[in-house]
């Protein structure tokens, strides 16, 4: 029988904001532990909520940079469960009226088709304190860390319209680079900052039916997500097939291990209106006003590029993939260096050298005033390729100018036609098989001389010249 | 004995103002409402030992106005019903010129109607709930007991208004209390719900038909309603209020404050039975009632809340045409007492309820039904946010009654 699976995702995001969604507390969950709380975020005997402005504003921004609608009027309930981490015995959570619904986003799919993903609803709420579970020792204790209970999180809450493992990957990358670009979250899977939740069934091909849901948790990475999908689609298949009951609950990846381990019943407690927390009413005007500060998005954005700076479709898309790479790009440009030039030496050379450092483009040691330089440099013939490639990496470690870098290391490339004639010639005459073999028609060999003569040149010589003046001499 | 009265008696009591509206006032607090350093246990093994780490918002408002907080009277547990509590009596002994009492079935009024006191309960969202303990929030709110309708327009003035410390208030709409009701701007009229009749004693009954009889010769017209639905304020009550009694209840668990359990293998157990020892059986199967309809049967939340919806705009059509409702504060041949199960605690207050479902402001006024010992009060509610006109309303049934017996 064919198969197809129904894939929805549950997606976490922690906002970036200063302070925690119902208190002034910094919303750092890292300190040191239960150092960022208050009578509130504790849920001291009296203590009321108050209700953070900045949360509201970036959970609008992420909201919108989704193509969700914001509800003119949301509400908070108490999402009622016991269980430690909750200091007061419910989550405070949107779950009866949500800030926005029908949101959506369009990827490629693996046939390579546009494919449209339905976004049922964004709701706020609150994350809830980390438990240490300390099982070593005579007595096992659990620690309660209240730094985190409070912050401001968004919940994504995807249609089921995924059907495989690459669509799923692909919504979240997308998804992703959106809320980026609000700058509203970091939105990172490997540091906790985005999580997901998937939830998988399976059904006959061409059926509308929505069977039994399994959800599955603890992926740490875009990739993973694919992984347990994929994990989790072979299993229910098997199932299927077996005529195995496929029964409601909860899986945990493993990452070590490649598979889903069953974790608990799903478990669903009741949401009820909250009486303290006031309805959260959106006016027009403050509508408009936030959609005034979205910024550019990478659609938008890419498309720009093309236009304005006459990159390829290709270049556009990855130079806009972050915002941060976006605008590292165009202040590059405006400093005059050639727009496809430097996307090409960001995508080639920076960002891989980034990576290997372990290092964001924000904190980049190369202000692109520097990087425009060396890029110059470069049309300008001042330096070659391979030059620029070592200036670039001292750029790193250094502060001084390209141009400095490259007087101190003697990194100028000599263009000098008399200076190069000479190297020509000893090139000629150290090889003469090599000149024999080009003058038999072999193409190959030229390459080889105009090696000869980059290596004797200690690669400062303009190989174009060498070139140039090679093919003179040899015919 | 004042040490009866007390569970918390302040060593140096203080009034921040010479000439304050409230200066030389004595008041007694219950130990739901939190004042700095002093113990506030609400009556409940579940905030034992709990010492308050703010001024409640309506404390530091007394303080500022000159009036000096002697102590904390004892208490039902979490304020619900009336057991044990000992701020009426505080008034009644002179030891208090303004009591607080929480209200959140009627326990302000009707206790105030057991000493031949006032007791008032303000309009929902005008009086700050920041450091009140509290159990069913969309219905409770600080009563005020006094001997005149001085002190409680005085105190009004002092407490209500708006606080940033909590939001659920109703931004810039509290009564103006200074302000004069001339007579002629009333409707000079008054609705009794026929139904209540069907609740009251033989003996309640017949007083209380004297008194409007009364109000009626003195000039005020008595209109009669029916409504069916009166006794759905109870029900809606006890559902609405068992299920926020259940969420606020959630925070008792033993881990940051109160009483944890002695032993326990886990967390689950070390919940369950820190919190099974804390509450007692009324509280207890109050929150577990709640706990039923969040688990088990939501829907019939849902109904209760749109059954409220539904009363409300009665209530509110009522007010259209009346100035107020009246009806008794008590029924006096129902005792009051915690330990005979919910449903007989609603029964106690089956006359005050509505105000709370409502957030009406109400006020039970002694004397005016009976002026015997077991003097059940005379009870009148006004429109949300029409306090003032309500205690003006008082001081003139007052009148007519002081011209009248």
């Amino acid at each position: 029988m064919n198969y197809e699976a129904v894939i929805g995702l549950e997606i976490h995001v922690q906002l970036n904001c200063s302070t925690k969604m119902f208190c002034d507390c910094p919303n750092i969950p890292g300190d040191e532990p239960n150092q960022n709380t208050c009578p509130i975020c504790l849920w001291m005997p009296g203590a009321l909520p108050q209700f953070s402005q900045e949360a509201l504003e970036k959970a609008t921004l992420v909201c919108l940079a989704l193509n969700c609608e914001i509800q003119k009027q949301s509400a908070f309930d108490q999402k009622v469960y016991y269980y430690p981490d909750l200091p007061k015995g419910f989550q405070l959570s949107q779950a009866h009226r949500p800030l926005a619904k029908n949101g959506w986003m369009d990827i490629v799919g693996e046939d390579g088709n546009q494919k449209k993903l339905r976004i049922h609803h964004i709701h706020m709420e609150e994350d809830v304190a980390k438990l240490v579970h300390e099982i070593e020792g005579r007595t096992p204790i659990s620690l309660v860390d209240f730094n985190r209970a409070g912050s401001p999180l968004v919940e994504i809450v995807s249609e089921p319209d995924m059907r495989t493992p690459y669509d799923a990957m692909e919504f979240l990358r997308r998804l992703r680079t959106q809320i980026r670009y609000t700058g509203s979250s970091e939105g990172s899977m490997e540091q906790g900052t985005l999580r997901v939740d998937a939830n998988i069934s399976i059904r006959q091909r061409g059926s509308n039916e929505l069977n039994t849901k399994v959800e599955v948790k603890n992926m740490n990475s875009i990739r993973n997500v694919g992984d347990a999908i994929a994990y989790e689609i072979k299993r229910q298949t098997e199932c299927l097939k077996t005529g195995e009951p496929i029964l409601l609950h909860t899986r945990l990846w493993d990452p070590e291990k490649h598979i889903t381990t069953a974790m608990r019943g799903k478990f669903e407690g009741p949401c009820v209106p909250d009486p303290s927390v006031p309805h959260i009413i959106i006016s027009d005007k403050w509508l408009c006003h936030m959609k005034s500060l979205l910024p550019e998005m990478p659609n938008q954005k890419t498309q720009r590029f093309i236009k304005q700076y006459g990159l390829v479709h290709e270049e556009a898309a990855f130079m806009t993939s972050e915002r941060d790479i976006s605008e590292y790009f165009e202040v590059v440009v405006s400093k005059k260096a050639s727009a496809r030039t430097s996307a090409h030496w960001i995508a080639t050379q920076l960002l891989p050298i980034l990576k290997d450092r372990n290092q964001k483009i924000k904190e980049n040691p190369v202000t692109p005033e520097r990087f425009a330089q060396l890029l110059l440099m470069l049309e300008h013939d001042e330096i070659n390729t391979n030059s620029a490639k070592e200036v670039l990496i001292r750029l790193f470690d250094s502060d001084r100018t390209p141009e400095e870098i490259v007087e101190k290391f003697g990194f100028k490339q000599i263009s000098d036609t008399s200076e190069i004639s000479d190297l020509v010639e000893k090139v000629i005459a150290d090889n003469p098989s090599a000149v024999a073999n080009y003058r038999k028609g072999h193409e190959k060999a030229l390459g080889f001389l105009i090696g000869q003569a980059m290596q004797a040149s200690q690669g400062k010589a303009n190989p174009k010249r060498i070139q140039e003046i090679l093919m003179e001499k040899l015919n | 004995m004042q040490s009866d009265i007390f569970t918390y008696i302040d060593p140096s009591p203080f009034s921040l103002m010479e000439n304050g509206p409230l200066t030389g006032k004595s008041v007694v607090i219950q130990p739901n409402m939190s004042v700095r350093d002093w113990p506030t246990e609400a009556g409940s093994a579940a905030l034992e030992r709990y010492i308050a780490l703010e001024d409640a918002t309506v404390v530091e408002r007394l303080r500022q106005a000159g009036a000096n907080i002697k102590g904390s009277s004892r208490m039902s547990e979490m304020g619900f019903g009336l057991g044990g509590d000992t701020g009426a009596q505080a008034l009644a002994d002179g030891i208090a010129d303004i009591v607080l009492i929480t209200d959140t079935l009627g326990e302000a009024r009707v206790a105030a109607s057991t000493i031949g006191a006032i007791g008032f309960k303000p309009s929902h969202g005008i009086v700050s709930r920041f450091g009140l303990i509290g159990l069913v929030p969309s219905m409770e709110c600080y009563g005020v007991l006094a001997n005149s309708l001085a002190d409680i327009s005085d105190v009004m003035r002092v407490i209500a208004g708006n606080d940033d410390h909590d939001l659920s208030m109703l931004e810039g709409k509290v009564p103006d209390f200074d302000k004069n009701y001339p007579i002629e701007e009333s409707k000079g009229s008054l609705a009794v719900i026929q139904e209540c009749f069907d609740l009251l004693s033989p003996e309640d009954s017949q007083d209380f038909d004297k008194t409007l009889k009364r109000l009626n010769q003195a000039g005020l017209n008595i209109e009669k309603f029916r409504l069916a639905d009166f006794d759905l304020f109870s029900k809606v009550h006890k559902v609405i209020g068992s299920v926020e009694a259940s969420s606020a209840g959630g925070k008792y668990d033993g881990v940051r404050y109160g009483h944890r359990t002695s032993s326990a293998s886990n967390w689950n157990e070390m919940f369950l039975k820190s919190r099974g020892e804390s509450f007692g059986l009324l509280v207890k199967t109050y929150m577990f009632q709640g706990a039923y309809f969040q688990f088990e049967n939501y829907k019939a939340f849902e109904n209760a809340c749109r059954i409220r919806a539904r009363l409300l705009k009665e209530i509110e059509g009522i007010f259209n045409k009346v100035d107020a409702l009246i009806l008794p504060t008590r029924r006096s041949n129902i005792p009051v007492d915690t330990t005979l199960g919910i449903s007989k605690v609603y029964d106690a207050f089956l006359m005050t309820l509505l105000a709370n479902v409502t957030g009406s402001p109400a006020i039970s006024l002694p004397g005016l039904i009976s002026r015997m010992k077991n003097d059940p009060g005379l009870q009148i509610i006004g429109p949300h946010l029409g306090d003032a006109r309500l205690l003006f309303i008082a001081s003139q049934l007052k009148n007519i009654a002081k011209r009248d017996i």
